[in-house]
């Protein structure tokens, strides 16, 4: 069935009442639910659209002869509002009778253009390649900090008296000096673990092979011999990184313990409990006659099995 | 009554006042009338109802985080050598400081809880199925900013807490395979967290995730506004006709009494709870022990699982489980097509986000109960 149209005349059973002068829509289903009827002077009357029997170009038949119609209570249009003061996504989408086409004219200047798409790439290649030489730029001025060589220099950390017991973890704090970039240097706080270890403990962890640290080019910068009697382990954890502490645990008695994600550690750094891929990372130590203790300070990348140094 | 309001064809029955002129001479140009008749008539089918409030908050949390942070870049350097101090002037010398910071503290806490109900609510009730898939798409991204908002944000009074919560989240994006290693030296500005690194996350917290948010936000009304709310998942249609109603009155009265409860809890926070600051950042954590924001808990314990350990087990627990997750709620409204909206006859749905609660609520108490068993 076609769509009531605007001006269309309304036929009852009977004879003509009027004409559509408005249509109303349902906001749910988006289709006409009533049309609205002029009725020749006296008045409008809303007629559901089930009361419709035919629809053709120019008139709508109802059902009910025109006595029903005229009995229906008047139109009453401030209870509604136009589809221009709400929103209703596509709410007119399903409605066909508009008062016809409106038309704007096209201006003359636009009439003559041709090549309209070479000028649209045209548009997309000019701001491409302003686009293009700035990309890499700006990726190297991001990344200008991200890479920076190793320090190997050696840091003072105190003194082995500080070790009262042996195979026991034994925090050393030190002051390192950071000069970063446009920064004043200035000093943060770090800290390695230290042990006096048992000729057992030595053996288990360098499994009689001396260890050999090397620097970025893979030259060789130190080796902790396998017969030094002390262990530094770098201060942070191998897990996700955070600092751990020599503690007490009720089964496996002392051990080191990261409070982050519970890793546990031996005295000799072996991963005990917990979710660390790796043991803990001793780091280059050497130890002066007087017992002064000093480290090269490394860090290495967290979560992997194996060692990659970072710092 | 056929003329229609903003029509300058109107004649009063009285000479219009000068505030009615200006009003006019707005509208005329502005079409100010229209817009916001376009604003306030959005049906809501099934008419208003409280679990709708969310969005509404979501932004009046949004507001405030933008007027609260504005202020207090007045007074905040981001350095190292002067963000910990700086805060510290804020919190004990500059008037309404602590308040102004704490505030900001507890919206960025409040932004998540909201966020949260929110997806909730529209996973609940099935409003991301078709037509709404961008919607909820839009919201995931959302979602992501918030978080990213609230971890960028933790590190800058340079505290201890701020440090070490920075330097284990940096770790966990590192466990990204490839592009993790790049990922985190670019976040940290080099290979440990120093002066680059605050840098970075003051200009992602204060510039891009602002910018970001309000770009997203804006696109996420449109398309809601384009799709039109979903309604209840149940009843017949004449049934939510009939109770259907505008966005004004009902559902912007319970919006802002919505937001007056944030807005009271949040004071009341504020001033129960303010922020205090640990001692100043350093790689040493000393008698601390490091801890995510309370919304990060229960993932923060899921890592202390044996599961997630080793090299494998840290990338399945750090990568590839939230992408998991996140690619399936980006998936979901592509292979949940049954048009089914009540939530109690979609079981597995129901079950999930079930299951979730519970892992987040288990997860959350074992850390919190782990914190005891530290110290």
């Amino acid at each position: 069935m076609l769509q009531p149209k605007l001006k269309s005349k309304v036929r009852c059973t009977d004879h003509d009442i009027g004409e559509v002068t408005r249509v109303v829509l349902d906001p749910l289903s988006h289709e006409i639910s009533h049309i609205v009827v002029s009725m020749n002077g006296s008045g409008e009357r809303q007629v559901m659209m089930t009361q419709v029997q035919d629809v053709t170009e120019d008139a709508v038949q109802l059902r009910a002869p025109s006595s029903e119609i005229l009995a229906l209570p008047p139109f009453k249009r401030e209870d509604y509002v136009t589809t221009h003061e709400v929103e209703i996504s596509h709410l007119e989408d399903n409605i066909h009778v508009t008062p016809g086409e409106v038309l704007v004219p096209i201006p003359d200047l636009e009439k003559s253009v041709k090549r309209r798409t070479f000028f649209m790439n045209f548009t997309h290649v000019i701001g491409f390649l302003i686009g293009l030489p700035l990309a890499y730029p700006v990726l190297r001025f991001l990344m200008k900090p991200m890479y920076a060589n190793f320090d190997n220099g050696w840091l003072k950390v105190g003194n082995v008296s500080k070790i009262k017991q042996e195979d026991v973890g034994t925090q050393f704090k030190y002051m390192k000096h950071v000069k970063e970039v446009y920064m004043p240097e200035y000093e943060v706080e770090k800290n390695v673990w230290i042990l006096r270890a048992t000729p057992d403990l030595l053996e288990r962890v360098y499994q009689g092979k001396d260890v050999e640290f090397h620097d970025a080019k893979g030259k060789a910068i130190w080796t902790n011999k396998k017969d030094v009697p002390y262990i530094a382990f770098s201060g942070k954890c191998p897990h996700l990184g955070c600092g751990f502490k020599w503690r007490q645990h009720k089964a496996l008695g002392q051990v080191f313990l990261c409070p982050c994600h519970l890793s546990i550690y031996d005295a000799g750094g072996k991963v005990l409990d917990g979710p660390a891929p790796r043991g803990l990372d001793a780091l280059p130590l050497k130890v002066s006659p007087s017992g002064e203790v000093e480290i090269i300070d490394m860090e290495f990348k967290a979560g992997t099995k194996s060692q990659i140094r970072i710092v | 009554m056929d003329i229609k309001h903003s029509s300058p064809s109107v004649i009063p029955d009285h000479e219009p006042s000068t505030s009615e002129k200006v009003l006019a001479f707005l509208d005329e140009r502005l079409g100010l009338k229209e817009m916001q008749a376009k604003m306030l008539n959005e049906p809501i089918p099934g008419g208003s109802r409280w679990a709708y409030v969310f969005g509404s908050i979501l932004l009046f949390i949004f507001a405030m985080q933008a007027v609260t942070g504005t202020m207090l870049m007045f007074y905040y350097v981001p350095t190292a050598d002067h963000a910990y101090d700086s805060t510290q002037y804020i919190i004990h010398d500059v008037d309404y400081g602590w308040f102004l910071l704490s505030y900001h503290f507890w919206g960025s806490s409040a932004m998540v809880v909201c966020v949260f109900a929110h997806m909730s609510q529209v996973f609940l009730w099935g409003a991301y199925k078709k037509p709404r898939e961008l919607l909820w798409l839009v919201g995931l991204a959302l979602f992501g900013i918030v978080i990213t908002f609230g971890f960028t944000g933790y590190l800058l009074p340079w505290d201890q807490r701020a440090f070490w919560a920075t330097l284990v989240g940096v770790e966990i994006l590192d466990k990204t395979p490839i592009i993790g290693d790049f990922i985190a030296r670019f976040l940290k500005g080099g290979a440990s967290p120093g002066q680059m690194t605050l840098s970075r996350f003051f200009v992602l917290h204060v510039m891009i995730l602002p910018a970001a948010l309000m770009a997203l936000a804006g696109l996420h009304i449109f398309l809601f506004r384009v799709a039109a709310p979903a309604g209840p998942f149940k009843g017949t249609q004449e049934e939510i006709k009939a109770k259907t109603d505008y966005f004004f009155p009902r559902q912007i009265w319970k919006d802002i009494v919505g937001m007056a409860f944030v807005f009271v809890g949040l004071c009341a926070l504020a001033l129960w709870e303010p922020v205090v600051l640990l001692d100043k950042a350093t790689p040493d954590p000393g008698e601390y022990h490091p801890e995510p924001e309370w919304y990060f808990l229960f993932y923060f314990q899921l890592l202390r699982l044996k599961l997630f350990g080793g090299q494998f087990g840290q990338f399945m627990g750090a990568v590839a489980l939230p992408v998991l997750f996140m690619g399936l709620l980006v998936a979901l409204p592509f292979f949940d097509k049954d048009p089914e909206r009540n939530i109690f006859k979609r079981p597995i749905a129901l079950i999930s986000w079930i299951a979730i609660m519970v892992v987040i609520v288990l997860f959350t108490v074992a850390a919190v109960i782990n914190r005891e068993f530290l110290d």
